[in-house]
């Protein structure tokens, strides 16, 4: 693989859910360390896109390429695929049964075989980094919203993932823990994390993205930078959207 | 926050099981367990013969009536945790026979599955009654045991399953690592109600040549013909165990829900 290769190369993927078209001939490279923000009205297929990078949702048509590798294949091992894709939800999914400490070591542990001292070690600098290192023992039920969401965030980098994908993040919150959340994923973009995130921030969208994808019914209808594409989109449904939300 | 509550599975049969919020069942309970209690020791002194003597001849079944509710209701966990998860399964051929095996269990009465699996056993092996009393029980359980599991499984949110996933768990960690662990909260409560329905059922196990309760009872009243004086102290030797039973399970069943709440 050559180095300027993309590690997300998405190809003319189609996706059904019976016989509704969810995704219709998409076509996305992301190059390593790039930071893509997809836009779109609901339903438009935002969601179904980033879950067909980590095959939460198969595909019927079309490949998708991680790293190289043809992730829909039956030749992958899609688990060993999943590890290096980090995923957050919108609403947390925290295991519940699980301190905030084991939520970020139960999979170092079993999937990775780390040692378990070494496995809260980075637990707890991962803590650190979200700003909860004082939370470890607590479970996730005795923690806000924003404080769930950086857990998650911190869950996910403890496998320590190549990739980021994240849906609609902050959209479950409660306003004003929006920022914290938003903060932590900065920081990460700024440490070169390559990120896939479906979000309605806008603010983020500038502030962050390279590339902003815009969709609608299901295929991608306009790609270009925060700047092109706030100040000057091309197409009519990127226009109207805009002035919806803005 | 997305904090939903543990949901409660509803099984049919079975002990109720007193709720710490239901006054009227509680209050029950304890008029029932003092007027058990007073019956158990005030019949044998106040007329030893037949009470004294049936008391003093029973405690044997005793033994064997736990003996084959523990072991039926552990191998019916087993054949409920593999029905349950078969019932779920995406494979389809796993998935219908698990669901035939439900469909089957449901729609023959318990005493005819007795004896069916009781004779039927007896042609292929050897084993001694209580064995065969045993698997009779656990495989009638077993279905009843699998929708309970079944249902706990469905009870946990499918973002949990979506979460461990995308960690690069597969589905068979998923479910020991994330799933099981939360679900079991959900199960236990009414595990613990066919644990009670269990016991009760095992009285038939003494058409089995099984030495039970009743099968001792029945014994003795052969003998004395004193058939209502022992018939009296079985009906209140059951009673006496399912009661505190009953109260064990709520007691354990409100610490988990404290637990889960810590
Ligand atoms: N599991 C499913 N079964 C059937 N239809 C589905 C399923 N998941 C999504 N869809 C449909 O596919 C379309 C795209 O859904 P998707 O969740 O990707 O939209 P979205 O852009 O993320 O929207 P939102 O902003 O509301 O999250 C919607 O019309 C939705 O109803
Ligand atoms: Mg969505």
């Amino acid at each position: 693989m050559n180095a300027a290769d993309p590690i997300i190369r998405i190809e003319d993927v189609t996706k059904y859910f019976g016989s509704f078209k969810a995704l219709d001939r998409v076509n996305l490279e992301v190059a390593a360390g790039e930071k893509v923000v997809v836009l779109g009205p609901s339903g438009s297929g935002k969601s179904t896109l980033l879950r067909t990078i980590n095959q939460l949702e198969t595909i019927n048509s079309g490949s998708i390429y991680i790293d190289g590798r043809d992730i829909a294949s039956p030749e992958e091992d899609i688990n060993q695929v999943r590890m290096e894709l980090g995923m957050v939800f919108q609403s947390f999914n925290l295991f519940r049964h699980k301190s905030v400490l084991e939520n970020l070591t139960l999979a170092p542990i079993k999937l990775k075989k780390m040692a378990r001292d070494r496995a809260e070690e980075l637990g707890l600098s991962l803590l650190d980094k979200v700003g909860l290192r004082d939370r470890a023992h607590h479970y996730p039920i005795q923690l806000s919203g924003g404080q769930q969401q950086r857990v998650a965030i911190a869950r996910a980098l403890a496998m320590e993932p190549k990739i980021m994908l994240f849906d609609e993040p902050t959209s479950a919150l409660d306003p004003e823990m929006i920022n914290e959340v938003l903060e932590v994923m900065v920081t990460l973009a700024r440490e070169g994390m390559t990120m896939v995130v479906v979000t309605h921030e806008m603010g983020f969208a500038r502030e962050v993205a390279d590339q902003v994808v815009f969709m609608d019914e299901g295929a991608i209808v306009e790609m270009a930078p925060p700047e092109v594409f706030f100040e000057n989109p091309e197409h009519p449904r990127s226009q109207a959207f805009l002035q919806q939300i803005l | 926050m997305s904090d939903q509550d543990v949901k409660k599975i509803e099984v049919g049969d079975g002990a109720a099981i007193p709720s710490p919020d239901d006054k009227g069942l509680v209050s029950a309970w304890w008029i029932a367990l003092i007027g058990t209690l007073i019956l158990v020791i005030a019949l044998p002194l106040v007329q030893p013969d037949p009470y004294l003597k049936i008391l003093k001849f029973i405690p044997d079944g005793i033994l064997i009536t736990f003996q084959v509710t523990i072991m039926s209701i552990l191998l019916a966990i087993v054949i409920g945790l593999l029905t349950g998860l078969g019932r779920i399964s995406e494979n389809r051929l796993i998935n219908l026979a698990a669901s035939l095996y439900v469909e089957v269990v449901r729609g023959i009465p318990l005493l005819v599955q007795l004896f069916y699996i009781y004779f039927a056993l007896g042609r292929l092996v050897r084993v001694p009654d209580i064995v065969a009393a045993v698997v009779a029980m656990a495989v009638c359980y077993g279905a009843y045991m699998g929708e309970v599991i079944r249902a706990g499984i469905k009870s946990i949110d499918f973002g949990q399953t979506e979460a461990s996933l995308s960690l690069g768990f597969n589905r068979r960690q998923t479910m020991a690592y994330v799933i099981l662990p939360q679900a079991w909260r959900t199960i236990l409560p009414p595990v613990g109600n066919e644990f009670i329905a269990l016991l009760k059922d095992t009285s038939l196990v003494s058409i089995l040549a099984v030495s039970d309760i009743l099968r001792r009872g029945r014994e003795f009243a052969a003998e004395s013909f004193n058939y209502f004086e022992t018939y009296t102290m079985i009906a209140l030797i059951y009673l006496l165990i399912t009661l505190i039973l009953s109260k064990l399970i709520s007691i354990m069943e409100h610490r988990l829900s404290h637990y889960e709440r810590r």
